[in-house]
């Protein structure tokens, strides 16, 4: 087999970034994907009923923001269609209220002002801030989101949040925010629990849970600018729509992609990665591949226990890589094609509900969050049910046949479980025993929320942590943000403290770069596949080009007006 | 990609249409491949969830690196590795010992002359070596060139320069069952050769005799494509992308657009207009000659006769499996072969048997026991189609299309389980996917009543007549537009054929050199006088 400048494991949606990025840069890339299709988390399959296709992974899309759309022309030239509801966001509430946040900040106003006058004006000075500052605004997201953590970067980021908590007439100074979690920035900037709870668990599920200082406030603190800044979209035709204009963008800049390759080994000579060897039974059994430089898309310890090897690196570092964690967050799912969208409760006081694909339902208030979050961190599957639940056919009718819909829940569940309410459990395999009574029990919490959503389903399909695993063994546990989000584990410290050298992919091996388990995490934002690529492209001498200029929001603020809303909303 | 003007439009993006594009692409033609579902490749479709891959449609490929594409495109270097179990099939049965074929003729002819009769072997290399013959000269060289008029055909064979021609003739309008009674087969030799052939839904009674002798030849050649038949489809699609061709999908033609006898173009179900100066359908009769005109604007000859397009007799049940162990079958203590058969066939007694079966599933007869099934477990040869420690399985059984399948799948799906469980009582299923034929027409809508081959196989819509006399050249009456899909000569399964055809036909009509030479095959036939210079 060929030689190349730069070997990509691992055909995610960041790797593929990465791809796309040196391939247009003129570098000989070839991505190694394991399985048979890239974007193992971008994916969208029909396992059942034809004409329902089920968003296996990331569903909700934030690429929107992302300065890779314009350069890598992945909406201009690669098919790729952002869609979405009117509302982004809807928490619904056992007493029959809801709490909405939507594309257009002034609908969240009107929402949130019903449950609290301070707190609706709260939310629309922080927006006016932000338009007003627009240029410092878009600065941050760009310097925060696609450069290699630093100091400087989250000094001038905390400059920028301290602004606009000063302009709402909070007195807290960033460093206080830093330190906070969740739970406690919700409590000093909102008065209302409904409103509280919503940017506990919008945080959440965006990848940074409530109960963790550093992680938990950044989170309720870019939720809050939800609408004009932070997004909340999906693919037409379903979030592989990424992944396959990736593929496509990297295979016409002349990328080639090898599907059906898992790599068995990262071999090192001297401290440095110089190649690859297949697995024996990849398309191309155990062949070897050379390369100048070689980034790993799989996450930190399947790169270096498995592919590098403990043994060839470091005993100290290996120790520490091997400590990092992977048990948050991980997913308990269950899907379903219906015969209708479900009528949700709490329409009667805000039918935008019925026009918002994203939403939580349980967790009424801070305690009862805190209560599942600590559950969640001590391995104890909680006894009742607060997940997130989303209705993709709403966006993107083409997902269910005419006048069906698709759904699913999301529930957040540790990984290698200790306990549920029946006893005891015995970790990961123990998902394949316990996975109908979970499923059943998500099922009757939604007929609770939603009255007559147990008639609509005509099938339902699990997928458990486990089953995640089996997927994609790099998402250890079935963890989807490419290892915890945990403060040890965040900004500057991502992955383990001691592995980056130099940038946020460089190791400290030469030449191995990483694009998965380092900042901000793995999203479909593509920061990680595009600071990899950034420093790659650095160390090649290829980074000035005229075309890789786009910041972050650029192609959204453009766009914005043109991303049809309601689709699917009958 | 809408708003371009295209050289050719192909409407569809399965096996046929990714072919067909590759090849214009080559030529330097801007193509655009429009898809209606949200993934290309028709048939050549793989299922991935949690870990395991499973091929609900095209897994058996008979024709392989055979096809022009998989060399003129260079598809190993994109991944395509075609896998040839050493044992191709084997018959598992409470009646009989187990009987295997191999890929190696050889050992084939030894086993069965060890295990049945040494009658039975000698007859079995007879015909294997006729077989081979007939299909590498005439039948493989044929699926690559255009259709020939009837007589012509005949003619042709007739005064070749090799006396194949002539012997060819002889049993080419003969049914498989009268062919195969030309040599003297015992039970259950004889059913297991039959088989090859009836499984895939074919008549053993039509006059179609020629392509039996393909079927059973290539059935003891067959692979299995590394990584599931998606990974063939994925390689074309990437080709053309790679050539500056432009796919779209989720998106359906509802017309071709014509004026004056000529086509210019396709409406998209959103309302695009897409010019193109040619459009190819790779789509079946009903769409191609019904829904993509209206009246006046194709002669009503074609519509006539595509109102009469049979659908197939019968189709296929599917079920899925994620398994804990491979399947070890009952009567294989001595014959640990017959557990790494690529195709394992269940419950096979005898060629009457067979023939019954076959016929009652013509008429609408739902199988309830014997259901004569065949799997498959992929991860045996292809470990990456299951996660470590895990295998997947698959099931298939000959059913009819009529039946309440929406309402009786799951529970005749835990039928076909518990039949194969009987043979293979080590069967240990994690999960369970259900395949009806509903769910092939709703999947891949051009497989009408579940007909995987789009049109069934009898006399009058074969070869020349596929799908008519006027367009089985792919070229049609209406100037600029072409017909290469499964439902044109030479017809359906993973062949290559059609699409390869149309794209030979439409660079030539465009007037662009061809940069790729005939195949192997191909060359010899027209040195041999079988096929027309």
């Amino acid at each position: 087999m060929e030689d190349y400048d730069v070997i990509i494991v691992g055909g995610g949606v960041n790797g593929l970034t990465a791809a796309a990025y040196l391939a247009k840069s003129g570098i000989k890339t070839v991505v190694l994907e394991a399985r048979g299709e890239c974007g193992a988390h971008c994916d969208t399959t029909e396992p059942g009923i034809p004409g329902f296709v089920h968003n296996l992974h990331a569903t909700w899309l934030i690429s929107a923001i992302s300065p890779c759309i314009e350069d890598l022309e992945l909406a201009s030239r690669f098919g790729l269609e952002h869609v979405a509801t009117e509302y982004c966001y809807g928490k619904t509430f056992e007493d029959g209220k809801n709490v909405l946040m939507g594309v257009d900040p002034v609908e969240t106003f009107n929402s949130w002002e019903k449950h609290s006058e301070k707190d609706g004006l709260l939310f629309m000075q922080a927006a006016d801030y932000m338009t007003n500052n627009l240029e410092e605004t878009q600065k941050i997201f760009h310097d925060f989101l696609f450069k290699a953590p630093s100091k400087e970067i989250l000094r001038s980021t905390g400059d920028v949040i301290e602004g606009i908590l000063s302009s709402c007439d909070i007195d807290l100074t960033f460093d206080q925010v830093w330190n906070m979690n969740g739970f406690d920035l919700t409590k000093q900037l909102f008065e209302s629990e409904y409103i509280r709870t919503q940017i506990q668990t919008f945080s959440w599920i965006a990848g940074m849970p409530p109960i963790h200082p550093n992680v938990g406030s950044m989170g309720a603190l870019l939720t809050m600018m939800c609408g004009p800044f932070f997004p909340v979209h999906q693919a037409k035709g379903g979030a592989h729509a990424l992944t396959h204009a990736l593929v496509k963008a990297a295979t016409a800049y002349g990328a080639t992609i090898l599907p059906c390759c898992p790599v068995k080994e990262i071999i090192t000579k001297n401290g440095e990665a110089v190649a690859v060897k297949l697995s024996e039974h990849a398309v191309f059994p155990s062949e070897t591949i050379s390369a100048k430089k070689i980034i790993s898309n799989c996450t930190l310890i399947p790169t270096f226990k498995y592919m590098v090897g403990y043994d060839n690196i470091d005993s100290d570092m290996a120790s520490m890589i091997d400590k990092f964690d992977y048990n948050e967050q991980n997913l308990f799912a269950t899907y379903w094609a219906l015969d209708g969208a479900p009528q949700f409760a709490s329409a009667d006081y805000d039918d935008g509900i019925q026009r918002c694909f994203m939403g939580y339902f349980g967790g009424k208030n801070t305690e009862e969050l805190t209560r599942f979050n600590t559950d969640l961190v001590n391995r104890v599957i909680h006894p009742d049910i607060q997940a997130n639940w989303m209705i993709p056919s709403l966006t993107d009718p083409t997902q269910a046949p005419e006048g069906c819909h698709t759904a699913f829940v999301w529930l957040d569940a540790p990984p290698q479980p200790k306990s549920w309410k029946h006893g005891s459990l015995n970790g990961l395999p123990a998902w394949d025993e316990i996975k109908y009574e979970m499923a059943d029990q998500v099922v009757d919490t939604f007929e609770k929320y939603a009255p007559g959503f147990k008639k609509l389903i005509k099938e339902q399909i699990i997928y458990t942590p486990y089953d995640m695993q089996r997927n994609n063994p790099s998402a250890v546990l079935g963890n989807w943000l490419g290892g915890s989000v945990i403060p040890e584990q965040w900004y500057m410290k991502r992955p383990v403290q001691g592995v980056l050298k130099g940038g946020g992919s460089r190791t400290f091996l030469k030449n191995l770069y990483l694009s998965n388990s380092i900042h901000l995490f793995s999203y479909s934002g593509l920061s990680s596949g595009y600071i990899a690529a950034s420093e790659v492209a650095e160390d090649l001498g290829v980074r000035e080009q005229g075309w890789w200029n786009s910041k972050a929001l650029d192609w959204y603020l453009d766009n914005i007006n043109d991303i049809p809303l309601n689709l699917g909303v009958r | 990609m809408k708003d371009k003007a295209y050289d050719v439009a192909i409407i569809g993006a399965g096996p046929n249409g990714l072919t067909c594009g590759a090849y214009l692409a080559k030529a330097g033609l801007k193509v655009l491949l429009i898809e209606a579902r949200h993934e290309t490749g028709g048939g050549l479709d793989t299922l991935e969830f949690a870990g395991f891959k499973y091929n609900p449609h095209a897994i058996y490929h008979m024709m392989a690196e055979i096809m022009p594409v998989y060399n003129d495109f260079d598809l190993r270097s994109r991944g395509v590795r075609f896998i040839y179990p050493e044992v191709q099939a084997a018959y598992i049965s409470k009646n009989h010992k187990p009987l295997i074929f191999y890929h190696d003729p050889k050992k084939t002819v030894d086993f069965i002359s060890a295990e049945f009769s040494s009658k039975d072997g000698e007859e079995y290399e007879r015909m294997y070596k006729d077989f081979q013959e007939y299909s590498e000269k005439i039948l493989i060289p044929l699926t690559y060139v255009p259709a020939m008029p009837p007589i012509e055909q005949v003619q042709t064979l007739n005064s070749a320069k090799d006396d194949v021609g002539r012997r060819f003739n002889e049993i080419a309008e003969l049914p498989p069952t009268e062919i195969l009674g030309m040599y003297d087969f015992s039970e259950p030799v004889k059913a297991g050769i039959l088989n090859l052939f009836t499984m895939w839904g074919l008549s053993p009674h039509e006059a179609l005799g020629y392509i039996f002798p393909l079927y059973v030849y290539r059935m003891t050649n067959a692979a299995l494509c590394s990584g599931g038949s998606h990974r063939l489809s994925s390689a074309i699609h990437k080709t053309i992308i790679a050539s500056g061709g432009a796919i779209l999908d989720d998106s359906e033609v509802v017309k071709v657009l014509t004026s004056n006898g000529k086509a210019h173009g396709v409406l998209l179900d959103d309302g695009t207009e897409i010019k193109a100066t040619a459009v190819a359908s790779t789509v079946d009769p009903h769409q191609t000659f019904l829904k993509f005109f209206d009246e006046g604007e194709i002669p009503s000859s074609l519509q006539e006769s595509a109102k009469k397009w049979e659908w197939e007799k019968m189709t296929l049940f599917g079920t899925h499996l994620a398994l804990r162990s491979a399947p070890k079958y009952i009567g294989t203590e001595s014959y640990d072969d017959a557990n790494r058969a690529m195709i394992t066939f269940l419950g096979m007694k005898d060629t009457e048997s067979l023939l019954e079966h076959h016929s009652s599933i013509e008429n609408g007869h739902v199988p309830e026991k014997d259901l004569y099934g065949h799997t498959t477990c992929g991860s045996l040869f292809d470990p990456i189609q299951a996660p470590e420690g895990f295998h997947n399985g698959r099931w298939e059984s000959l059913v009819p299309y009529d039946n309440d399948w929406e309402k009786n799948k799951w529970d005749y799906a835990r039928l076909c389980v518990e039949e194969w469980k009987s043979y293979a009582p080590n069967l240990d299923p994690i999960n369970m996917l259900v395949y009806p034929p509903t769910y092939i027409e709703k999947k891949l809508i051009n497989m009408v009543r579940g007909s995987i081959k789009q049109g069934a196989y009898v006399p009058l819509q074969m070869g020349y007549f596929r799908p008519n006399d006027t367009c089985s050249q792919c070229y049609t009456p209406v100037e600029g537009f072409y017909v290469c899909g499964a439902s044109v000569y030479p017809g359906g399964m993973i062949i290559g054929g059609p699409g390869y055809i149309g794209a030979n036909t439409i660079v030539e009509d465009f007037g662009v050199k061809k940069q790729w030479k005939d195949p192997e095959s191909v060359k010899k036939a027209k040195e041999n006088g079988i096929i027309p210079y």
